[in-house]
């Protein structure tokens, strides 16, 4: 079996989270091994976001629930999570509102010498990537498209060079010939060997872009398997709860 | 263990009941009621010496709880309460010295005057974003002071004097002092008490809890907001009013001191902000400090001025927060507990 | 000629205004923090310069040299033990704090230098003038505003050209955005207050010497910078020059009008300003 010859890279061990009273995960337990790109798909609310944020030190978490090449690491502040691999596209893309394309990408690239972290990505490396970020390289980020935004906070994120990328709905909004061009970055991403965790609804798209799926339900892992085996039944199950709710 | 029926109309529905009073909330009513009969009684038990900083005391509980209802309730900053006071103060000086109205009725009428400056005043600074506000506040008070010292009609530097109140027995001013004491405090903390319960409370405990959610729901932020800068402007005003009346002089620099302020979050931040317990708690501490160390002069106001610091650092729910953290026993209930009626937990 | 010369005075306070403005629009730009003891941080270094001048007889541009990396310090002090635990949505904690330590500032203040106004000897530069288009103006109004258009033009471009500049926008427009990026908000935040309060340094230094100090004087400075940083409009360091300017003119004015009406009239003007265009002359809505 692969599993069993490939390390973990990301993990997760009885993953809870809470905001204020309310708790939003309970126990997620997932892996991600060196290079591979996994798929957490499950319907709104599901607590997908908030498990990227927890692992990202946005939320309190032990430091046992989060490994990182083994190392526990749950809790990190966020800017050192950076340091150590992992990087984020946020949900909603987050870009830096009132400053340029370049000046966006720049930031993490200034980010990443200082921290000291090296990799294959750079400006012209991301510019042949996405050809329309060098044109619009002075545009401001606020003015434009959809589609764009996603690409520079995409190229933002791996300019952070980093071991793990976590992808928050990158087709969200999307229309389909742009989420086809920024999911055919995909193969080149992880040709860095670079490990994915997709958030992604779409559930078809989720199967056919990754290795393994993680489904989701009210702060729970549901359903798990390789993408190419888990059947249309079984995710159905898992997405919705009802009978074959798990516990 | 009953379990809850569902649907409305089922007859077993178990009967509930809002209970919004408790033991210490009676306690507390009751002490409220002795102390506001103590305050009208003052000329029969107080010397005239001990009105005079009774009268004190009740105006820093008054701008203290007025400071409470915007910074601790409507999310409004404001450090320039003193403006209100003072207008209400010059307004209540120019009626009785300058038209010859009765000086107690001049008291009320005057507070038109806070009232009217208040809506120009909150539509321009609700523009101002968070922290801004505040130092907007200060400004508008600024604006007064110095509007007032060029004012011929209200003396400009010199100040005014109440001249007719030599008109009025020592004996019957004592019994109006007293009668405004009472009335001060009848009208900011019951006031408060009153409004926080009453469904515009729920409402700005939503606000305090959280803005956009409670706009979501229906809450009109801006109104609410607008009027509780009005109310605190009228209150303040009020104390003002009150304050001077007992001075018998006021002037640009104590009509619109800044002290007011630091004193007024001095008490709320230490007391506990959000809270009516916690600032009759801070007036106390702060008058009793006030009477022990305030002859240390500044280094008195270094360490008031600390503690405000160490209290936003480490303890933002104040004294008050503290103790309701470790006993329930809310001497001005406000939340609402649903309560099974004994025959249906059967 | 009159009205010229009020002008001419106005932009040279402005000046004076501006140094003050920098840094409460760079500390409100990236924290969304107004540091209520900002003037009170002038007043007090103004009074360790004055004392330095006197005891050790040091001259204006010593006092300076010492004043500057002692303002630093300050500020980054300032940020780690105070302000890097009250930032954040609620304005209330950091409004509280500062305004706590305005109070102790004061009276620290007044214990130590007594309520006397002083001011810094310049050694005759105070009192040299120049003559400008006609008009004589004082050197020293002059010199600072070289000083603060200096300041305000290489705060521009470290914000736009460096490294830390741009950390510092990405951590104004998105806190957490700018974490996912690697960026250390605290250490970001530690600097700014760094430079914001370091810009005090020769703040203090200027208005020592432009005209007297005392311990209550802080509380005029804060709304000055207030007043300007609101009528340029928020968001751009060049709008905190301008708003000065524009303050600076209209208490000239004022002041030409009746010397009881200068500042006054700089008030009225910020309130004209929020009535009318409340994003600022040079912000946008
Ligand atoms: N800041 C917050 N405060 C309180 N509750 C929150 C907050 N953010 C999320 N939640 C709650 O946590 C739960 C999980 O939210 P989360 O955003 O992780 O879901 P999600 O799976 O990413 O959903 P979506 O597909 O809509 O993005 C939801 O019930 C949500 O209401
Ligand atoms: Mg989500």
């Amino acid at each position: 079996m692969m599993e069993t010859l490939s390390t973990s890279v990301l993990s997760t061990h009885g993953l809870v989270a809470r905001y204020g009273d309310f708790q939003a995960l309970y126990g997620v337990d997932v892996t991600v091994n060196e290079g591979e790109a996994v798929a957490l798909i499950g319907a709104n609310g599901a607590g997908k976001s908030t498990f990227l944020r927890a692992i990202m030190g946005l939320l309190p978490v032990a430091p046992d629930m989060v490994r990182l090449g083994g190392q526990p690491i749950g809790g990190t502040p966020t800017d050192r999570m950076v340091q150590k691999g992992v990087a984020i596209v946020p949900e909603g893309r987050r870009l830096f509102s009132g400053m340029s394309v370049e000046d966006n990408l720049r930031v993490a690239v200034d980010q990443a010498e200082r921290l000291g972290r090296k990799g294959g990505w750079s400006l012209s490396r991301l510019h042949q990537l996405f050809p329309i970020l060098k044109e619009k390289a002075r545009t401001p980020v606020q003015s434009l498209s959809g589609g764009q935004q996603q690409m520079v906070s995409i190229g933002r994120a791996l300019l952070c060079q980093p071991k793990v990328l976590l992808c928050d709905e990158i087709s969200l909004g999307l229309a389909p010939k742009v989420i086809r061009e920024i999911y055919a970055a995909l193969p080149e991403i992880r040709g860095q060997g670079t490990a994915v965790v997709l958030v992604e609804q779409d559930v078809g798209l989720a199967q056919s872009a990754t290795d393994r799926l993680y489904c989701m339900l009210e702060g729970r892992v549901t359903l798990s398997g390789r993408s190419g085996e888990v059947t249309r039944e079984q995710i159905g199950a898992a997405y919705f709860g009802g009978s074959h709710a798990v516990v | 263990m009953t379990s809850v029926p569902l649907s409305p109309t089922d007859a077993t529905l178990p009967k509930v009941t809002v209970r919004r009073q408790t033991a210490s909330g009676r306690v507390a009513l009751t002490l409220f009621v002795i102390a506001l009969i103590a305050l009208v009684a003052m000329p029969w038990w107080a010397k005239t010496g001990t009105i005079r900083m009774i009268l004190e005391l009740c105006c820093y509980i008054a701008v203290a709880q007025m400071w409470n209802m915007l910074a601790g309730y409507a999310g409004l900053v404001s450090v320039g309460q003193q403006a209100f006071m003072g207008a209400a103060g010059y307004a209540m000086f120019v009626l009785a010295q300058t038209f010859g109205v009765n000086p107690f009725l001049a008291i009320f009428l005057s507070l038109l005057v806070p009232a009217a400056l208040a809506v120009p005043c909150y539509l321009l600074l609700h523009r101002l974003d968070g922290p801004y506000f505040a130092i907007g506040t200060w400004v508008v008070a600024e604006v007064f002071r110095l509007v007032a010292s060029n004012m011929g009609w209200l003396n400009a530097g010199a100040g005014m004097s109440l001249n007719v109140m030599k008109d009025y027995s020592g004996f019957e001013r004592n019994v109006a002092m007293s009668l405004l004491c009472a009335l001060l405090i009848l009208a900011t903390i019951g006031g408060s008490y009153w409004f926080l319960r009453s469904r515009y409370g729920l409402a700005l405990i939503a606000i305090r809890d959280n803005p956009v959610a409670a706009a979501s729901q229906g809450v009109n932020v801006g109104r609410l907001r607008f009027m509780i800068y009005v109310a605190a402007a009228v209150g303040c005003g009020l104390a003002g009013a009150v304050y001077f009346m007992a001075q018998l002089r006021i002037n640009p620099p104590s009509a619109f001191d800044p002290m007011w302020s630091n004193v007024a979050i001095f008490i709320v931040m230490v007391g506990g902000i959000a809270s009516i317990e916690g600032v009759l708690i801070g007036t106390l501490i702060y008058f009793i400090a006030d009477r022990w160390f305030g002859e240390y002069g500044a280094s008195y106001f270094v360490v008031l001025g600390v503690m405000t610091v160490l209290v936003a650092l480490y303890a933002r729910t104040g004294i008050w927060g503290a103790i309701s953290k470790r006993w329930d026993a809310p001497w001005f209930p406000i939340s609402r507990h649903l309560i099974l009626k004994a025959e249906d937990r059967a | 000629m009159q009205w010229f010369d009020a002008l001419v005075q106005g932009v040279l306070l402005g000046g004076m205004y501006a140094q003050y403005a920098l840094g409460m629009a760079l500390m409100f730009g990236v924290m969304r923090i107004v540091n209520v003891s900002h003037g009170d941080l002038v007043i007090l270094l103004s009074l360790i310069g004055i004392s330095l001048a006197t005891s050790f007889g040091l001259g204006p541009f010593w006092v300076m040299a010492a004043l500057v990396p002692l303002a630093v310090a300050m500020g980054w002090i300032l940020q780690k033990v105070i302000l890097n635990r009250v930032v954040g949505d609620d304005p209330l904690p950091s409004l509280i704090a500062t305004f706590g330590l305005s109070l102790a500032l004061q009276n620290l203040m007044l214990q130590i230098w007594s309520a006397n106004s002083r001011s810094l000897p310049g050694g005759g530069i105070e009192s040299r003038s120049v003559e400008v288009a006609g008009i004589y103006v004082g050197l020293l109004p002059v010199i600072v505003l070289v000083f603060a258009t200096a300041l305000t033009l290489c705060l521009d471009l470290m914000l736009k050209r460096t490294r830390f500049g741009r950390a510092l926008r990405a951590a104004a427009a998105d806190v957490e955005a700018a974490a996912m990026t690697g960026i250390n908000p605290r250490a970001v935040y530690a600097s700014a207050t760094a430079i914001a309060v370091g810009i005090l340094g020769f703040a203090a230094v200027f208005q020592s010497l432009r005209s007297t100090v005392a311990p209550a004087d802080g509380g005029a400075q804060l709304v000055y910078a207030f007043e300007a940083v609101i009528i340029g409009g928020m968001g751009s360091v060049w709008g905190a020059f301008i708003g000065s300017m524009v303050l600076g003119i209209s208490q000239a004015i004022g002041f030409r009008i009746d010397p009881g009406f200068g500042v006054l009239a700089g008030h009225l003007v910020f309130l004209l300003v929020l009535a009318t265009r409340p994003q600022g002359l040079f912000g946008k809505s």
